[in-house]
């Protein structure tokens, strides 16, 4: 026990520094996927809610086959896949081999594409979920389209939406440990590295269990805090007829 | 000679926490006798009326359907069936009708009027469906028997609920506010269905609101009062000449809203 | 164009023959895991320390990476002489195995949670009306409890067995060949990520749509057409 203390602790012999640092690698690159993915989403709920036809099929198509594909895959597909394009460019100017890709960045796009596809769904949700008289509302003492987006919509789909959103983003912490197939020095990898090295697997992939049931529980507070922060009308309603 | 007693309770106790909701209630009913059972909300009656089948099981005293007490024990600081399988086989002697209808939403309505007499009575399929359909037929719902719970009225779900209950050639009919989760236009066609079932002969208990109703089925009307009995004789003395202050309080406040 | 259709053609044979095991995987622990989610789901009303304990392991099980579990399955548990000394280290050492009970504990929080809801929204009134014709708490479960849970729970269960489909291809990573194992050495042998991988999605999407139309079938039946009204 105290000889598995030292080697996940920050002494001299220890890697607890190289998990911690492997672990906000995997906060940062979720981070940068779960904007995506949210950026992706909301475009294309909006795509889906009120395009045309042509524009809606597309999008079904796109949210069909990425919620329809191994996630691995998809970072398979841009980790040799992109390689493949530039090492084709490459080939032009006379080089030969194969081209890697940068994780981060890979794994950003990649899994960013995965939750924009999920985000979509959960997105148009929390807008059908508004009840259409507090739109008709809106409408009625003559906002305008723009105006109701911003104080009425955009506030109601969110509400709806957040468990959802929650729900995506507990997603993208763990799906972002495939990224240590590209090489990446996240949380997966370095425990990864860390049993390899010491020949101590059972130690580190314990300590890769509480450091990412952490960062879980840590972010999904987060998401707890602003739902409730969002649901707060609500609530004070509840308790004033309680 | 007076009639065997079918349904009997015997100094019936109920607390939830410190809220004695009944405090010692005795009652029966002979055999095709209707008793009304009557109080303001709150009084109790339908914590008594769930006590039978052992839905609820009461603090102290006991109840007995046909002769036969319902065994209860004390185990672990609380009374608890002796023998489930006794209470299972007497509440399958006894037809329930709930409030709100409960109704099994994954079955037709001939699913549900089958379902005990098949599966807990364990009688033939063929002759269960046979009898479920004049059941139906009894009730006015002969064209709703494919028919899904959900796609029924109020009154309509309530009807095949009372089909069910009889389904189960009950030696007895407790009737559970039957009325009181309809919309007004629907509460017709329900009483006249116990109406009818009151003229059978059948030995029945109705806890209801419906003061004129209960005037005209019953044989013998019980009014309770804050868990215990208040008063108990026929429906004219009860209705129309109450003996103690707060049944005729109680009467006065509830024909003059009716 | 012939030289590339032939490529695409000879790489979908390659990897169909991925496809068993794929389908090994998802079967087997689907199947485990369902046994074990209801154990829980009972073990949960049982007894208080079965529920804390049964809570502890979803949230473990949930909130941690599918890979991680994997991992320690296949290589932390071998750290031990104990372990490696056992009569389960045949079992614990072969990859398919453990593959195969890593997303069967896996699914198994998951669908024990889905399970939860699904008992959660059986209507009380339901119940009390089986009680109160005198159904047996066998019969009780049998007739009533479970057809409407399951039924409520479906949706989510189905978005459940697709995730599992998609989540096999992990068990690329402990060296197995299926679909996505066969994949990546594909991948490594002809430098073609973006065919082979192409036609390996392909694989996965035409399976992930065959279950989605099982399962709506499924459904159907269960829930006949008003009934849901």
């Amino acid at each position: 026990m105290g000889s598995t203390l030292r080697l996940v602790g920050f002494g001299p012999t220890g890697w607890g520094g190289t998990l911690l640092e492997g672990a906000a690698v995997t906060l940062a690159l979720s981070i940068c996927a779960y904007l995506l993915g949210l950026a992706l989403g909301a475009l294309c709920a909006w795509g889906r809610l009120s395009g045309g036809r042509a524009v809606r099929g597309t999008i079904d198509v796109y949210t069909t086959v990425l919620r329809g594909v191994p996630d691995l895959l998809v970072i398979y597909l841009f980790y040799f896949g992109g390689g493949q394009m530039i090492g084709a460019i490459a080939h032009l100017f006379g080089a030969t081999g194969f081209f890697g890709l940068n994780g981060f960045m890979v794994g950003t796009i990649a899994i960013g594409l995965v939750t924009g596809a999920y985000q979509t769904e959960v997105l148009r949700g929390g807008y059908l979920a508004i009840p259409k008289g507090e739109i008709e509302a809106a409408r009625a003492i003559g906002m305008g389209r723009l105006l109701m987006l911003r104080r009425i919509i955009a506030p109601r789909a969110l509400r709806f939406a957040l468990p959802g959103m929650g729900n995506v983003w507990q997603q993208v912490l763990k799906e972002s440990a495939l990224v240590s197939v590209t090489g990446l020095a996240e949380l997966m990898r370095q425990v990864n590295v860390a049993s390899g090295s010491t020949q101590l697997p059972f130690d580190f992939t314990i300590a890769g269990f509480v450091l990412y049931l952490a960062l879980a529980t840590v972010s999904g507070g987060v998401f707890m805090g602003v739902e409730r922060r969002l649901a707060h009308g609500e609530r004070m309603a509840r308790r004033q007829r309680a | 000679m007076a009639k065997p007693v079918v349904i009997e309770a015997i100094g019936v106790e109920k607390h939830f926490g410190a809220n004695k909701v009944l405090r010692g209630v005795s009652l029966a009913a002979r055999e095709g006798e209707v008793v009304s059972i009557v109080g303001a909300s709150g009084s109790g009656k339908s914590t008594l009326l769930r006590c039978f089948p052992l839905l609820e099981i009461p603090d102290a005293g006991d109840v007995a359907i046909a002769g036969e007490v319902l065994a209860l024990v004390e185990r672990g600081g609380r009374r608890v069936p002796r023998d489930m399988g006794q209470v299972q086989r007497v509440r399958s002697e006894l037809g329930f009708v709930f409030q709100s209808f409960n109704l099994w939403p994954h079955r037709t309505v001939l699913g549900n009027v089958i379902e005990a007499p098949v599966h807990v009575q364990k009688r033939p399929r063929a002759e269960c469906i046979a009898e479920a359909e004049a059941l139906l037929e009894k009730v006015g719902l002969a064209d709703k028997r494919d028919a899904w719970p959900a796609q029924l009225s109020g009154g309509q779900q309530q009807r095949a609920a009372i089909a069910r209950a009889l389904a189960m050639r009950p030696k007895a009919l407790l009737f559970d506010e039957p009325t009181s989760a309809l919309d007004p236009e629907l509460v017709g066609e329900v009483l006249r269905v116990i109406r009818g079932l009151a003229e059978e002969g059948r030995t029945m208990l109705i806890v209801t609101h419906e003061m004129s109703f209960a005037a005209e089925v019953s044989s013998r009307a019980v009014f309770l009062d804050a868990g215990i009995v208040g008063e108990e004789g026929s429906p004219e003395q009860i209705f129309r000449h109450p003996q103690t202050d707060r049944c005729r309080a109680f009467v006065a406040r509830h024909l003059a809203r009716g | 164009m012939m030289a590339e259709l032939s490529f695409l053609l000879d790489v979908t044979r390659q990897l169909l023959g991925g496809l068993p095991l794929t389908i090994e995987l998802v079967t087997v622990s689907v199947a485990a895991g369902a046994l074990l989610a209801v154990a829980m789901a009972l073990a949960r009303s049982a007894s208080r320390l079965a529920a804390v304990i049964v809570s502890f392991y979803v949230f473990v099980f949930r909130g941690s990476p599918l890979l991680l579990q994997m991992f320690f399955i296949y290589y932390g548990l071998g750290q031990f002489a104990v372990v490696r000394e056992s009569f389960a280290w045949p079992a614990l050492r072969d990859p398919t195995f453990c593959a195969i009970l890593s997303l069967a504990l896996n699914t198994a929080a998951y669908t024990s949670e889905i399970l939860r809801g699904g008992l959660a929204s059986v209507p009380a009134g339901a119940i009390e009306a089986g009680r109160a014709v005198g159904m047996s708490r066998g019969l009780l479960l049998r007739r009533v409890v479970l057809p409407l849970a399951i039924r409520q729970a479906l949706p989510a269960y189905s978005n459940e067995l697709i995730e599992m489909v998609k989540s096999t291809s992990l068990a690329s990573i402990v060296t197995l060949m299926e679909v996505s194992g066969i994949a990546y050495a594909l991948v490594s042998a002809t430098y073609r990520a973006i065919e082979v991988l192409s036609c390996a999605g392909a694989i996965y999407l035409v399976l992930i749509v065959l279950l989605t139309r099982g399962v709506g079938w499924v459904e159907n039946w269960l829930s006949p057409a008003g009934s849901r009204a």
